[in-house]
């Protein structure tokens, strides 16, 4: 019952949210904040084992179904705050929002078919929302609009994709015709191509390398705080329905050799490809893509072995990641805000300007790392070991030290000379701006009270790294315990 | 009643082809409209009212959104004509009950209970016998549906310029899609028939969308060309 008042109440403020971006941005805000912060009560108080039966289908609550509401909502409520920070138009909460209300409701299903149309659909919106709105803002690239076409389409076609393999399953010709799951040398194959096409799906809805290029283009062209939703959350919710149909309807005897190796030959290309690519661009925002697309790839690898262990590596893992990558995207917004740029070579010195952006960027670093003893470093070794058996252990240290690399880069960029954009922009360091008049000390409370707006757009950049020092707080508690998968 | 969902297929079909082939918005809305509140009926036997008129409603809204949006668009007639996409259908159409009636054949060697080819034993009284031995159940006939709005959306979403011939594509094949998925892997109970309804209209709403802005763009576009030409430029 918590599960059904938490995505009613997710999916009307978010539909809210979004009717009114435009027209009264104050009350979309106000809308996806309440909103915000209401999932997320909710979700706090949620039963960890609740059962429910609508239209015919069980909705099971777990305790993963609770932690990504909690985490997904509490870094929607910052994000809310920060898109006023931030400025522009109002494209991330109403569409997380949505997005959020039909996650929960997907995980929850027991129906494999429901949660895939459920996914498809409630997935467009955090794409084609904010898709147009850069379109709208940037006039002088007609290109965003194809962009947000193919992303649309490719959202769509994921869940179509995913359904057709859901159908084929239950039909005569899957592993439930007939009531007999068959491993015969006809079936295994049919099991195979079963678990080719689900990971099919997955790799268009996650943009992996080769697939990456409607991703790596929209991601150019919208805010990075409408990234989470999209590519963070929402890759990671599909893979998790994906991994569980995979997990009942196949099960591990269906990645026999070549599946395992075409399965772990994606994952790869996208894992050290992905990672070369974060390490390659000077532009923070492409660093954030590539770095999710790099997560995707280590969670994929759970469809090369479907065991239980590794099944629920991936549950933890993707969740942790969704938190940190949200966290680093909030960061990258926050920064090119404040200093205007948003390559390597103009933000030399971000960290000594605002000393709280740098404390959360260093949580955001060891989140992302994940070091040993962390839930997601266990994750990580048990994905790839699971995958890649006798060297998974090494590949896992590889992986590790990518994120080490190319966030360290914008790392040693921040204690750098603080160069000119940088030393232009605002102080990152909370400050009093003399709102108050001589003698305020005596002055009515009323005064004390009309200073508030005032300080508080004086000290936006300061507030704003308050903000992302909270998600980075997440980042790294999810990264050290785990999701509960 | 079996022979009547043989004709809703027809209508089902001859609604898709009207709405990719004509060159006037408001007459593809009404050839969608009728397509998709055919596909509603396209089971046998009917769901109850309330799952009926969820897909009937969503039908609906998806043709009156696209309709709303494509008004005054640029026109995008089918390269092929009419007849061509009736073919086209028609061969779908046929694609599709032939991959039935070889599930059909394999749920019988299973040992289970849709009628398949060439094989003895009591026919559902609601089946049409094509000939010889070959029953056609309504799954098969579902099936048929899909596969043919399959063949006539995939070329105008893959290959359309964005407009309004590839939102009425998107549709096409998303419904296509939920009608394989029902007559592949058996009917969808209702929290199902829910989220199918809500696919189909996002698909509508967001071909619309992106079709609506692709005509403003082309506005946008064409005002910039003729005022290169040195008149005024009026927008």
């Amino acid at each position: 019952m918590t599960l059904l008042v938490l995505a009613t109440l997710a999916l009307a403020a978010g539909v809210l949210a979004i009717v009114t971006a435009d027209s009264r941005p104050a009350v979309s805000l106000v809308v996806g904040l309440i909103g915000a912060l209401g999932v997320m009560a909710l979700a706090l108080v949620m039963p960890p084992e609740e059962s429910l039966r609508i239209g015919g289908v069980g909705l099971v609550t777990t305790p993963l179904v609770r932690a990504m509401a909690v985490a997904w909502a509490a870094g929607l409520a910052v994000l809310a705050l920060l898109e006023v920070a931030v400025g522009g138009r109002l494209t991330v909460v109403g569409p997380s929002l949505v997005g959020l209300a039909v996650a929960a409701v997907a995980l929850a299903t027991r129906d494999p078919a429901s949660s895939m149309a459920a996914l498809a659909a409630g997935g467009v919106a955090g794409v084609v929302v904010p898709g147009l709105s850069g379109w709208l803002d940037r006039a002088d690239s007609p290109s965003r609009l194809p962009t947000t076409s193919r992303g649309s389409l490719a959202i769509l076609g994921s869940g179509l994709l995913g359904m057709v393999v859901i159908a084929w399953g239950a039909s005569a010709a899957g592993p439930f015709g007939a009531g007999a799951i068959s491993v015969e040398p006809g079936g295994q194959f049919g099991l195979g191509l079963g678990l080719l096409g689900m990971v099919a799906a997955v790799a268009i809805r996650c943009g992996l390398i080769p697939l990456h290029v409607w991703a790596a283009r929209f991601m150019e062209g919208v805010s990075p705080l409408a990234i989470p939703a999209a590519f963070a959350w929402g890759s990671a919710v599909f893979v998790l329905v994906a991994l569980d149909w995979s997990q009942v309807a196949l099960g591990p005897t269906a990645a026999g050799d070549i599946e395992r190796l075409l399965i772990v030959a994606l994952a790869l290309t996208s894992i050290v490809l992905g990672g070369l690519a974060a390490m390659v661009h000077d532009d923070i925002e492409h660093v954030l893509g590539y770095s999710i697309l790099q997560d995707a790839g280590v969670a994929v690898l759970a469809f090369a072995s479907l065991e239980p262990q590794v099944v629920a590596a991936a549950r933890n893992w993707l969740v942790a990641s969704a938190t940190v990558k949200t966290a680093l995207a909030a960061w990258a917004a926050v920064v090119r805000t404040t200093y205007g740029g948003h390559r390597l070579a103009d933000l030399g010195g971000w960290a000594r300007r605002s000393p709280v952006l740098g404390l959360a960027f260093a949580g955001i670093l060891v989140a992302a790392i994940a070091l040993p003893g962390f839930s997601m470093w266990d994750a990580r070794v048990t994905l790839i070991e699971g995958a890649i058996p006798g060297v998974g252990f090494a590949l896992a240290i590889v992986a590790a030290a990518m994120p080490a690399i190319y966030l360290g880069r914008i790392g040693f960029a921040g204690i750098a000379p603080v160069t000119s954009a940088v030393a232009a922009g605002p102080s990152g360091r909370p400050r009093w701006s003399g709102g108050r008049a001589t003698g305020w000390s005596d002055g009515s409370m009323g005064s004390a009270i009309r200073a508030v707006p005032a300080e508080l757009r004086a000290n936006r950049a300061a507030l704003a790294a308050a903000g992302v020092v909270a998600l980075a707080a997440m980042a790294l508690a999810t990264a050290v315990g785990g999701a509960g998968g | 009643m079996s022979p009547a969902l043989v004709a809703v297929v027809i209508v089902v079909c001859a609604g898709a082809v009207v709405a990719v082939s004509t060159r006037d918005w408001g007459a593809a809305a009404i050839g969608l409209a009728v397509a998709l509140v055919a596909s509603a009926l396209l089971s046998d036997p009917l769901p109850s009212v309330a799952i009926l008129g969820v897909r009937v409603v969503a039908g609906i809204l998806v043709a009156a959104i696209l309709r709303a949006a494509l008004q005054g668009g640029p026109r995008q007639p089918s390269p092929l004509g009419w007849p061509a996409e009736a073919l086209l259908a028609t061969a779908g159409a046929v694609a599709g009950l032939g991959l039935a009636v070889g599930l059909a054949a394999l749920a019988a060697a299973a040992g289970g209970p849709i009628g398949a080819p060439n094989l003895p034993g009591p026919r559902n009284p609601g089946d049409v016998v094509v000939g010889g031995d070959v029953t056609v159940t309504a799954m098969a006939l579902v099936v048929a549906a899909g596969t043919a709005l399959l063949a006539l959306g995939a070329a105008p979403l893959v290959h359309g310029e964005a407009g309004g011939r590839r939102a009425i594509g998107l549709v096409l094949v998303t419904q296509a899609v939920l009608l394989l998925r029902v007559g592949i892997g058996g009917p969808a109970v209702e929290l199902e028939e829910i989220a199918r309804a809500a696919l189909l209209v996002v698909s509508g709403a967001t071909g619309a969308v992106i079709a609506r802005a692709a005509a403003v763009a082309r506005a946008g576009e064409d005002a910039e060309v003729r005022a290169s030409d040195g008149r005024p430029l009026r927008v």
